[in-house]
Protein backbone atom coordinates (compact mmCIF):
# COMPACT_ATOMS: atom_id res chain seq x y z
CA UNK A 1 0.00 0.00 0.00
CA UNK A 2 1.17 3.48 -0.80
CA UNK A 3 2.21 5.62 2.11
CA UNK A 4 -0.46 7.87 3.56
CA UNK A 5 -0.51 11.41 2.26
CA UNK A 6 0.83 13.85 4.84
CA UNK A 7 -1.43 16.76 5.70
CA UNK A 8 -0.92 19.74 7.96
CA UNK A 9 -3.86 21.59 9.49
CA UNK A 10 -3.37 24.96 11.17
CA UNK A 11 -6.16 26.42 13.32
CA UNK A 12 -6.19 28.41 16.56
CA UNK A 13 -9.16 26.46 17.94
CA UNK A 14 -7.97 23.12 19.35
CA UNK A 15 -11.41 21.51 19.04
CA UNK A 16 -11.36 22.07 15.27
CA UNK A 17 -7.98 20.37 15.08
CA UNK A 18 -9.21 17.40 17.10
CA UNK A 19 -12.30 17.01 14.94
CA UNK A 20 -10.30 17.23 11.74
CA UNK A 21 -7.78 14.68 12.87
CA UNK A 22 -10.45 12.31 14.20
CA UNK A 23 -12.37 12.08 10.98
CA UNK A 24 -9.40 11.90 8.58
CA UNK A 25 -6.60 10.13 10.42
CA UNK A 26 -7.42 6.68 9.05
CA UNK A 27 -6.85 7.69 5.45
CA UNK A 28 -4.19 10.34 5.87
CA UNK A 29 -1.32 11.17 8.13
CA UNK A 30 -2.47 14.34 9.88
CA UNK A 31 -0.28 16.93 11.61
CA UNK A 32 -2.03 19.70 13.52
CA UNK A 33 -0.68 23.04 14.66
CA UNK A 34 -2.40 25.51 16.92
CA UNK A 35 -0.36 28.47 15.73
CA UNK A 36 1.85 29.53 12.84
CA UNK A 37 5.30 29.03 14.40
CA UNK A 38 4.32 25.47 15.28
CA UNK A 39 3.10 24.93 11.69
CA UNK A 40 6.42 26.16 10.32
CA UNK A 41 8.28 23.82 12.64
CA UNK A 42 6.32 20.89 11.15
CA UNK A 43 7.09 22.07 7.62
CA UNK A 44 10.80 22.40 8.36
CA UNK A 45 10.90 18.98 9.96
CA UNK A 46 8.94 17.08 7.35
CA UNK A 47 9.49 18.05 3.73
CA UNK A 48 6.99 15.44 2.60
CA UNK A 49 3.93 17.31 3.80
CA UNK A 50 1.86 17.65 0.67
CA UNK A 51 -1.26 19.57 1.64
CA UNK A 52 -1.72 22.42 4.11
CA UNK A 53 -5.12 23.52 5.40
CA UNK A 54 -5.16 26.80 7.25
CA UNK A 55 -7.84 28.78 9.00
CA UNK A 56 -8.08 32.43 7.92
CA UNK A 57 -9.01 34.08 11.20
CA UNK A 58 -6.31 33.56 13.77
CA UNK A 59 -4.78 35.87 16.36
CA UNK A 60 -1.63 37.57 15.11
CA UNK A 61 -1.11 36.48 11.56
CA UNK A 62 -4.01 35.56 9.28
CA UNK A 63 -4.09 32.48 7.09
CA UNK A 64 -3.30 34.70 4.10
CA UNK A 65 -0.18 36.05 5.79
CA UNK A 66 0.92 32.52 6.60
CA UNK A 67 0.42 31.30 3.03
CA UNK A 68 2.12 34.35 1.59
CA UNK A 69 5.14 33.63 3.77
CA UNK A 70 5.49 29.89 3.15
CA UNK A 71 4.87 30.29 -0.60
CA UNK A 72 8.50 31.42 -0.71
CA UNK A 73 10.05 29.30 2.04
CA UNK A 74 8.09 26.08 1.46
CA UNK A 75 6.79 26.24 -2.11
CA UNK A 76 6.00 22.55 -2.59
CA UNK A 77 2.99 21.78 -0.33
CA UNK A 78 -0.40 22.65 -1.81
CA UNK A 79 -2.18 25.42 0.10
CA UNK A 80 -5.89 25.26 0.98
CA UNK A 81 -7.74 27.95 2.93
CA UNK A 82 -10.47 27.21 5.45
CA UNK A 83 -12.72 30.10 6.27
CA UNK A 84 -15.85 30.39 8.38
CA UNK A 85 -16.99 33.59 6.75
CA UNK A 86 -18.08 34.24 3.28
CA UNK A 87 -15.49 36.92 3.49
CA UNK A 88 -14.87 37.76 -0.15
CA UNK A 89 -11.94 40.10 0.51
CA UNK A 90 -9.90 37.56 2.41
CA UNK A 91 -10.56 34.93 -0.24
CA UNK A 92 -9.40 37.29 -2.98
CA UNK A 93 -6.32 38.07 -0.89
CA UNK A 94 -5.68 34.39 -0.35
CA UNK A 95 -5.81 33.76 -4.07
CA UNK A 96 -3.70 36.74 -5.05
CA UNK A 97 -1.14 36.84 -2.28
CA UNK A 98 -1.12 33.31 -0.95
CA UNK A 99 -1.60 31.62 -4.33
CA UNK A 100 -3.92 29.12 -2.72
CA UNK A 101 -5.11 26.08 -4.58
CA UNK A 102 -8.66 25.92 -3.13
CA UNK A 103 -10.72 27.26 -0.32
CA UNK A 104 -13.13 25.22 1.75
CA UNK A 105 -15.91 26.81 3.69
CA UNK A 106 -16.34 26.27 7.43
CA UNK A 107 -18.03 24.37 8.90
CA UNK A 108 -16.60 21.85 6.53
CA UNK A 109 -18.10 18.54 5.55
CA UNK A 110 -15.84 15.55 5.19
CA UNK A 111 -16.61 14.98 1.51
CA UNK A 112 -15.41 18.49 0.63
CA UNK A 113 -12.16 17.98 2.48
CA UNK A 114 -11.49 14.58 0.92
CA UNK A 115 -12.22 15.90 -2.52
CA UNK A 116 -9.92 18.89 -1.94
CA UNK A 117 -7.14 16.58 -0.74
CA UNK A 118 -7.52 14.35 -3.77
CA UNK A 119 -7.30 17.24 -6.16
CA UNK A 120 -4.44 18.83 -4.25
CA UNK A 121 -2.54 15.56 -4.29
CA UNK A 122 -2.95 15.24 -8.07
CA UNK A 123 -1.70 18.78 -8.45
CA UNK A 124 1.26 18.07 -6.17
CA UNK A 125 2.17 14.91 -8.09
CA UNK A 126 1.96 16.65 -11.45
CA UNK A 127 4.21 19.42 -10.17
CA UNK A 128 6.82 17.12 -8.73
CA UNK A 129 6.81 14.95 -11.87
CA UNK A 130 7.42 18.09 -13.83
CA UNK A 131 10.33 18.99 -11.59
CA UNK A 132 11.85 15.52 -12.07
CA UNK A 133 11.37 15.69 -15.83
CA UNK A 134 12.92 19.12 -15.85
CA UNK A 135 15.98 17.81 -14.05
CA UNK A 136 16.30 14.94 -16.49
CA UNK A 137 15.96 17.28 -19.44
CA UNK A 138 18.56 19.61 -18.02
CA UNK A 139 20.94 16.69 -17.60
CA UNK A 140 20.34 15.47 -21.14
CA UNK A 141 20.82 18.99 -22.42
CA UNK A 142 24.11 19.43 -20.57
CA UNK A 143 25.36 16.17 -21.96
CA UNK A 144 24.38 17.19 -25.47
CA UNK A 145 26.26 20.42 -25.02
CA UNK A 146 29.36 18.61 -23.90
CA UNK A 147 28.93 16.25 -26.79
CA UNK A 148 28.76 18.92 -29.45
CA UNK A 149 31.77 20.56 -27.88
CA UNK A 150 33.87 17.44 -27.86
CA UNK A 151 32.90 16.39 -31.36
CA UNK A 152 34.69 19.47 -32.61
CA UNK A 153 37.94 18.25 -31.16
CA UNK A 154 37.63 14.51 -31.53
CA UNK A 155 36.31 14.43 -35.06
CA UNK A 156 37.57 17.65 -36.53
CA UNK A 157 40.92 17.31 -34.78
CA UNK A 158 42.09 14.16 -36.57
CA UNK A 159 40.43 15.35 -39.79
CA UNK A 160 42.30 18.62 -39.81
CA UNK A 161 45.51 16.74 -39.09
CA UNK A 162 44.95 14.50 -42.08
CA UNK A 163 44.04 17.50 -44.19
CA UNK A 164 47.24 19.24 -43.15
CA UNK A 165 49.23 16.13 -44.04
CA UNK A 166 47.65 15.93 -47.48
CA UNK A 167 48.42 19.58 -48.00
CA UNK A 168 52.03 18.96 -47.02
CA UNK A 169 52.29 15.80 -49.13
CA UNK A 170 52.03 17.87 -52.31
CA UNK A 171 55.62 18.97 -51.74
CA UNK A 172 57.06 15.74 -50.41
CA UNK A 173 59.31 13.73 -52.73
CA UNK A 174 61.10 11.57 -50.25
CA UNK A 175 59.49 8.13 -50.02
CA UNK A 176 60.55 7.45 -46.43
CA UNK A 177 59.14 10.74 -45.29
CA UNK A 178 55.95 9.95 -47.14
CA UNK A 179 55.75 6.55 -45.46
CA UNK A 180 56.21 8.08 -42.04
CA UNK A 181 53.39 10.46 -42.82
CA UNK A 182 51.13 7.68 -44.03
CA UNK A 183 51.80 5.79 -40.80
CA UNK A 184 50.76 8.79 -38.72
CA UNK A 185 47.75 9.42 -40.94
CA UNK A 186 46.68 5.83 -40.44
CA UNK A 187 46.84 6.31 -36.69
CA UNK A 188 44.61 9.35 -36.95
CA UNK A 189 42.11 7.53 -39.11
CA UNK A 190 42.05 4.59 -36.69
CA UNK A 191 41.44 6.97 -33.84
CA UNK A 192 38.60 8.59 -35.70
CA UNK A 193 37.11 5.18 -36.46
CA UNK A 194 37.31 4.11 -32.80
CA UNK A 195 35.66 7.34 -31.81
CA UNK A 196 32.73 6.79 -34.16
CA UNK A 197 32.33 3.18 -32.93
CA UNK A 198 32.28 4.24 -29.28
CA UNK A 199 29.83 6.96 -30.13
CA UNK A 200 27.59 4.24 -31.49
CA UNK A 201 28.00 2.28 -28.23
CA UNK A 202 27.16 5.41 -26.32
CA UNK A 203 24.02 5.98 -28.31
CA UNK A 204 22.74 2.41 -28.10
CA UNK A 205 23.34 2.35 -24.36
CA UNK A 206 21.30 5.49 -23.87
CA UNK A 207 18.37 4.35 -26.00
CA UNK A 208 18.29 0.58 -26.13
CA UNK A 209 15.96 -1.74 -24.24
CA UNK A 210 17.32 -4.66 -22.25
CA UNK A 211 17.41 -8.07 -23.93
CA UNK A 212 17.81 -10.67 -21.20
CA UNK A 213 19.28 -14.05 -22.14
CA UNK A 214 21.15 -16.79 -20.33
CA UNK A 215 24.80 -15.85 -20.08
CA UNK A 216 27.71 -18.25 -20.39
CA UNK A 217 30.76 -16.31 -19.19
CA UNK A 218 33.13 -18.95 -20.60
CA UNK A 219 31.64 -18.32 -23.97
CA UNK A 220 31.97 -14.53 -23.78
CA UNK A 221 35.54 -14.75 -22.50
CA UNK A 222 36.51 -17.17 -25.27
CA UNK A 223 35.44 -14.61 -27.83
CA UNK A 224 37.38 -11.87 -26.05
CA UNK A 225 40.42 -14.11 -25.62
CA UNK A 226 40.49 -14.64 -29.36
CA UNK A 227 40.46 -10.87 -29.90
CA UNK A 228 43.13 -10.02 -27.33
CA UNK A 229 45.49 -12.95 -27.88
CA UNK A 230 47.04 -11.09 -30.82
CA UNK A 231 47.76 -8.04 -28.71
CA UNK A 232 49.01 -10.26 -25.92
CA UNK A 233 51.54 -11.97 -28.22
CA UNK A 234 52.78 -8.88 -30.04
CA UNK A 235 53.27 -6.82 -26.89
CA UNK A 236 54.39 -9.68 -24.65
CA UNK A 237 51.58 -9.26 -22.17
CA UNK A 238 50.63 -12.41 -20.26
CA UNK A 239 46.87 -12.83 -20.50
CA UNK A 240 45.14 -15.04 -17.93
CA UNK A 241 41.44 -15.73 -17.77
CA UNK A 242 39.72 -17.59 -14.96
CA UNK A 243 35.98 -18.26 -15.04
CA UNK A 244 34.06 -20.07 -12.28
CA UNK A 245 30.44 -20.43 -13.26
CA UNK A 246 28.38 -23.24 -11.69
CA UNK A 247 24.99 -21.61 -11.88
CA UNK A 248 22.81 -20.00 -14.49
CA UNK A 249 23.08 -16.28 -14.94
CA UNK A 250 20.69 -14.00 -16.77
CA UNK A 251 21.59 -10.62 -18.15
CA UNK A 252 21.85 -8.60 -21.35
CA UNK A 253 24.82 -9.83 -23.31
CA UNK A 254 25.56 -6.66 -25.30
CA UNK A 255 26.24 -4.26 -22.40
CA UNK A 256 27.98 -7.06 -20.48
CA UNK A 257 30.34 -7.65 -23.37
CA UNK A 258 30.86 -3.91 -23.73
CA UNK A 259 31.93 -3.64 -20.10
CA UNK A 260 34.42 -6.49 -20.35
CA UNK A 261 35.71 -5.37 -23.71
CA UNK A 262 36.31 -1.78 -22.65
CA UNK A 263 38.05 -2.73 -19.43
CA UNK A 264 40.22 -5.27 -21.25
CA UNK A 265 41.04 -2.82 -23.99
CA UNK A 266 42.23 -0.32 -21.37
CA UNK A 267 44.17 -2.99 -19.50
CA UNK A 268 46.15 -3.77 -22.65
CA UNK A 269 46.38 -0.21 -23.89
CA UNK A 270 47.81 1.30 -20.73
CA UNK A 271 50.65 -1.15 -20.17
CA UNK A 272 54.06 0.22 -19.33
CA UNK A 273 55.96 -0.38 -22.57
CA UNK A 274 59.31 -0.63 -20.83
CA UNK A 275 58.19 -3.10 -18.17
CA UNK A 276 59.46 -6.71 -18.30
CA UNK A 277 56.52 -8.42 -16.63
CA UNK A 278 53.36 -7.26 -18.28
CA UNK A 279 50.13 -9.03 -17.52
CA UNK A 280 46.37 -8.79 -17.70
CA UNK A 281 44.28 -11.06 -15.49
CA UNK A 282 40.56 -11.63 -15.55
CA UNK A 283 38.80 -13.46 -12.70
CA UNK A 284 35.10 -14.10 -12.95
CA UNK A 285 33.09 -15.87 -10.30
CA UNK A 286 29.32 -16.37 -10.28
CA UNK A 287 27.96 -16.92 -6.82
CA UNK A 288 24.48 -16.49 -5.38
CA UNK A 289 23.09 -14.93 -8.53
CA UNK A 290 25.86 -12.38 -8.67
CA UNK A 291 28.81 -12.09 -11.01
CA UNK A 292 31.98 -10.69 -9.48
CA UNK A 293 34.58 -9.75 -12.04
CA UNK A 294 38.15 -8.63 -11.40
CA UNK A 295 40.28 -7.18 -14.18
CA UNK A 296 43.86 -6.62 -13.07
CA UNK A 297 46.68 -5.10 -15.07
CA UNK A 298 50.31 -4.28 -14.43
CA UNK A 299 50.03 -1.02 -16.32
CA UNK A 300 50.93 2.60 -15.77
CA UNK A 301 48.16 3.12 -13.20
CA UNK A 302 45.92 6.12 -12.67
CA UNK A 303 46.77 9.26 -10.68
CA UNK A 304 44.91 9.17 -7.39
CA UNK A 305 43.55 12.63 -8.08
CA UNK A 306 42.03 11.40 -11.33
CA UNK A 307 40.25 8.37 -9.89
CA UNK A 308 37.10 10.30 -9.15
CA UNK A 309 36.82 11.56 -12.70
CA UNK A 310 37.67 8.58 -14.87
CA UNK A 311 34.04 7.60 -15.39
CA UNK A 312 33.10 11.04 -16.70
CA UNK A 313 32.28 11.58 -20.34
CA UNK A 314 35.31 12.75 -22.36
CA UNK A 315 37.67 12.60 -19.41
CA UNK A 316 41.15 11.49 -20.44
CA UNK A 317 43.73 10.84 -17.80
CA UNK A 318 46.62 10.24 -20.11
CA UNK A 319 48.10 11.84 -23.17
CA UNK A 320 50.45 9.02 -24.06
CA UNK A 321 47.86 6.85 -25.68
CA UNK A 322 44.92 7.58 -27.87
CA UNK A 323 41.74 7.67 -25.87
CA UNK A 324 38.36 8.98 -26.84
CA UNK A 325 37.09 9.73 -23.35
CA UNK A 326 34.13 7.45 -24.05
CA UNK A 327 35.36 4.09 -22.76
CA UNK A 328 34.81 4.16 -19.01
CA UNK A 329 31.79 6.42 -19.35
CA UNK A 330 30.20 3.74 -21.52
CA UNK A 331 31.20 1.08 -18.97
CA UNK A 332 29.47 3.07 -16.26
CA UNK A 333 26.30 3.58 -18.35
CA UNK A 334 26.20 -0.13 -19.17
CA UNK A 335 26.52 -0.94 -15.47
CA UNK A 336 23.69 1.40 -14.57
CA UNK A 337 21.59 -0.49 -17.10
CA UNK A 338 22.47 -3.85 -15.56
CA UNK A 339 22.16 -2.63 -11.95
CA UNK A 340 25.80 -3.37 -11.39
CA UNK A 341 28.58 -1.35 -9.90
CA UNK A 342 32.28 -0.84 -10.29
CA UNK A 343 35.20 -0.12 -7.99
CA UNK A 344 38.68 0.85 -8.98
CA UNK A 345 41.96 0.49 -7.18
CA UNK A 346 45.11 1.81 -8.77
CA UNK A 347 48.75 2.41 -7.91
CA UNK A 348 50.73 4.65 -10.22
CA UNK A 349 53.40 2.73 -12.19
CA UNK A 350 52.18 -0.57 -10.73
CA UNK A 351 48.78 -1.25 -12.14
CA UNK A 352 45.05 -0.99 -11.86
CA UNK A 353 42.33 -3.34 -10.68
CA UNK A 354 38.70 -2.93 -11.58
CA UNK A 355 36.11 -4.87 -9.62
CA UNK A 356 32.72 -5.19 -11.27
CA UNK A 357 29.65 -6.68 -9.61
CA UNK A 358 26.54 -7.50 -11.62
CA UNK A 359 23.39 -9.19 -10.28
CA UNK A 360 21.64 -11.85 -12.33
CA UNK A 361 18.38 -10.47 -13.69
CA UNK B 1 69.59 31.01 -44.63
CA UNK B 2 70.28 31.68 -40.97
CA UNK B 3 67.40 30.89 -38.65
CA UNK B 4 65.90 33.85 -36.81
CA UNK B 5 63.58 31.88 -34.55
CA UNK B 6 63.39 28.57 -32.85
CA UNK B 7 60.15 26.73 -32.29
CA UNK B 8 58.34 24.68 -29.70
CA UNK B 9 55.31 22.73 -30.85
CA UNK B 10 52.89 21.61 -28.13
CA UNK B 11 50.19 19.30 -29.40
CA UNK B 12 48.89 15.91 -28.26
CA UNK B 13 48.41 14.77 -31.85
CA UNK B 14 51.58 13.23 -33.31
CA UNK B 15 50.38 13.77 -36.84
CA UNK B 16 49.77 17.48 -36.26
CA UNK B 17 53.21 17.87 -34.70
CA UNK B 18 54.78 16.10 -37.64
CA UNK B 19 52.94 18.18 -40.22
CA UNK B 20 53.71 21.46 -38.45
CA UNK B 21 57.35 20.51 -38.10
CA UNK B 22 57.65 19.63 -41.79
CA UNK B 23 56.02 22.90 -42.82
CA UNK B 24 58.48 24.80 -40.67
CA UNK B 25 61.43 22.88 -42.05
CA UNK B 26 60.29 23.62 -45.56
CA UNK B 27 60.32 27.32 -44.79
CA UNK B 28 63.80 27.19 -43.35
CA UNK B 29 65.70 23.99 -42.83
CA UNK B 30 67.84 25.63 -40.14
CA UNK B 31 64.93 26.17 -37.78
CA UNK B 32 65.43 24.41 -34.49
CA UNK B 33 62.17 22.72 -33.59
CA UNK B 34 61.27 20.95 -30.40
CA UNK B 35 58.11 18.87 -30.07
CA UNK B 36 56.07 18.14 -26.93
CA UNK B 37 53.00 15.90 -26.92
CA UNK B 38 52.36 16.94 -23.36
CA UNK B 39 52.07 20.54 -22.14
CA UNK B 40 53.38 19.71 -18.66
CA UNK B 41 56.68 18.49 -20.09
CA UNK B 42 56.94 21.59 -22.25
CA UNK B 43 56.34 23.82 -19.25
CA UNK B 44 58.99 21.98 -17.21
CA UNK B 45 61.54 22.40 -19.97
CA UNK B 46 60.74 26.07 -20.49
CA UNK B 47 60.72 26.71 -16.74
CA UNK B 48 64.29 25.46 -16.53
CA UNK B 49 65.10 28.18 -19.06
CA UNK B 50 66.34 25.60 -21.40
CA UNK B 51 67.03 27.89 -24.32
CA UNK B 52 67.79 26.59 -27.75
CA UNK B 53 70.42 28.05 -30.04
CA UNK B 54 71.62 30.94 -27.92
CA UNK B 55 69.03 33.59 -27.42
CA UNK B 56 66.87 33.27 -30.51
CA UNK B 57 63.30 34.22 -29.80
CA UNK B 58 61.21 31.09 -29.54
CA UNK B 59 57.76 30.76 -31.04
CA UNK B 60 55.47 28.38 -29.15
CA UNK B 61 52.79 26.86 -31.35
CA UNK B 62 50.18 25.73 -28.85
CA UNK B 63 47.16 23.49 -29.28
CA UNK B 64 44.21 24.24 -26.99
CA UNK B 65 42.35 21.00 -26.36
CA UNK B 66 44.74 18.52 -24.84
CA UNK B 67 44.23 15.98 -22.06
CA UNK B 68 45.63 16.74 -18.59
CA UNK B 69 47.04 20.21 -19.15
CA UNK B 70 45.18 22.05 -21.89
CA UNK B 71 46.38 25.12 -23.74
CA UNK B 72 44.67 27.62 -21.45
CA UNK B 73 46.14 26.04 -18.37
CA UNK B 74 49.55 26.03 -20.01
CA UNK B 75 49.39 29.77 -20.65
CA UNK B 76 48.21 30.43 -17.09
CA UNK B 77 51.20 28.52 -15.75
CA UNK B 78 53.52 30.12 -18.26
CA UNK B 79 52.48 33.57 -17.07
CA UNK B 80 53.73 32.64 -13.61
CA UNK B 81 57.27 32.10 -14.89
CA UNK B 82 59.86 34.82 -14.41
CA UNK B 83 59.65 37.73 -16.88
CA UNK B 84 63.22 36.95 -17.89
CA UNK B 85 62.08 33.61 -19.25
CA UNK B 86 58.78 34.86 -20.64
CA UNK B 87 60.26 37.58 -22.79
CA UNK B 88 62.08 35.05 -24.91
CA UNK B 89 58.86 33.37 -26.03
CA UNK B 90 55.99 34.22 -28.34
CA UNK B 91 52.88 32.10 -27.90
CA UNK B 92 50.68 31.45 -30.89
CA UNK B 93 47.58 29.29 -30.66
CA UNK B 94 47.33 26.66 -33.37
CA UNK B 95 44.03 24.87 -33.00
CA UNK B 96 40.87 23.56 -34.57
CA UNK B 97 38.22 26.24 -34.48
CA UNK B 98 34.67 25.16 -34.81
CA UNK B 99 31.25 26.72 -34.78
CA UNK B 100 30.15 24.46 -31.93
CA UNK B 101 32.86 25.91 -29.77
CA UNK B 102 31.58 28.18 -27.08
CA UNK B 103 32.20 31.74 -28.35
CA UNK B 104 32.96 32.79 -24.77
CA UNK B 105 36.00 30.53 -24.92
CA UNK B 106 37.35 32.11 -28.04
CA UNK B 107 36.84 35.54 -26.65
CA UNK B 108 38.57 34.33 -23.52
CA UNK B 109 41.70 33.49 -25.46
CA UNK B 110 42.48 37.14 -25.91
CA UNK B 111 42.19 37.94 -22.24
CA UNK B 112 45.53 36.17 -21.81
CA UNK B 113 48.30 38.71 -21.94
CA UNK B 114 50.71 36.35 -23.62
CA UNK B 115 48.42 35.30 -26.45
CA UNK B 116 47.79 37.59 -29.34
CA UNK B 117 47.44 35.42 -32.33
CA UNK B 118 45.46 32.36 -33.36
CA UNK B 119 46.03 30.21 -36.40
CA UNK B 120 43.36 27.78 -37.45
CA UNK B 121 44.34 24.20 -38.23
CA UNK B 122 45.23 22.80 -40.67
CA UNK B 123 48.39 24.80 -41.06
CA UNK B 124 49.31 25.69 -44.65
CA UNK B 125 52.36 27.25 -46.24
CA UNK B 126 50.48 30.53 -46.73
CA UNK B 127 49.28 30.73 -43.15
CA UNK B 128 52.77 29.99 -41.89
CA UNK B 129 54.40 32.61 -44.09
CA UNK B 130 52.00 35.35 -43.14
CA UNK B 131 52.41 34.41 -39.49
CA UNK B 132 56.20 34.59 -39.67
CA UNK B 133 55.97 37.91 -41.47
CA UNK B 134 53.78 39.32 -38.76
CA UNK B 135 56.24 38.19 -36.11
CA UNK B 136 59.14 39.74 -38.04
CA UNK B 137 57.28 43.02 -38.42
CA UNK B 138 56.77 43.03 -34.69
CA UNK B 139 52.98 43.08 -34.82
CA UNK B 140 53.00 39.90 -32.73
CA UNK B 141 55.06 40.05 -29.59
Amino acid sequence: MAEKIKILYVDDEPENLVGFKASLRLDYQIFTAVNIPEAIRYLDKDPEIRVIFCDQRMPGKTGVDFFEEIRITHPLPVRIMLTAYTDVDSIIDAINKGHIFRYVRKPWIEADIIWAIDEANKFYMANSMLAIKNDELQKAYNELNKFAYSVSHDIRGPLSGILGAINLARDVDDVDEMKEMLFLMEKSVTKLNTYVLSMHDYYSLQRGELKITEIDFNNIMDELKAIYSVNSKINHVTFKVNVKQDEVFFSDKAPLRLILNNLLSNAFKYQDKSSKNKSVEVDIEIKKSEAVIYIRDTGIGILASHLGEIFNLFFRSNSLEVGSGFGLYNVKSALVKLNGHIEVDSVLHQGTTFKVTIPST
Amino acid sequence: MKAEFSFIIIDDSELDCFVTKKFLERTNKNFVIEIFNNAEHALDTIGKNHSLEGDLPTIILLDLQMPRMNGFKFVEEFEKLSPEIQKNYIIIILTVLSPSRDPKDLYGIFTYRKINSIVEKPLTKDKLNSLLNEVRMGSIK
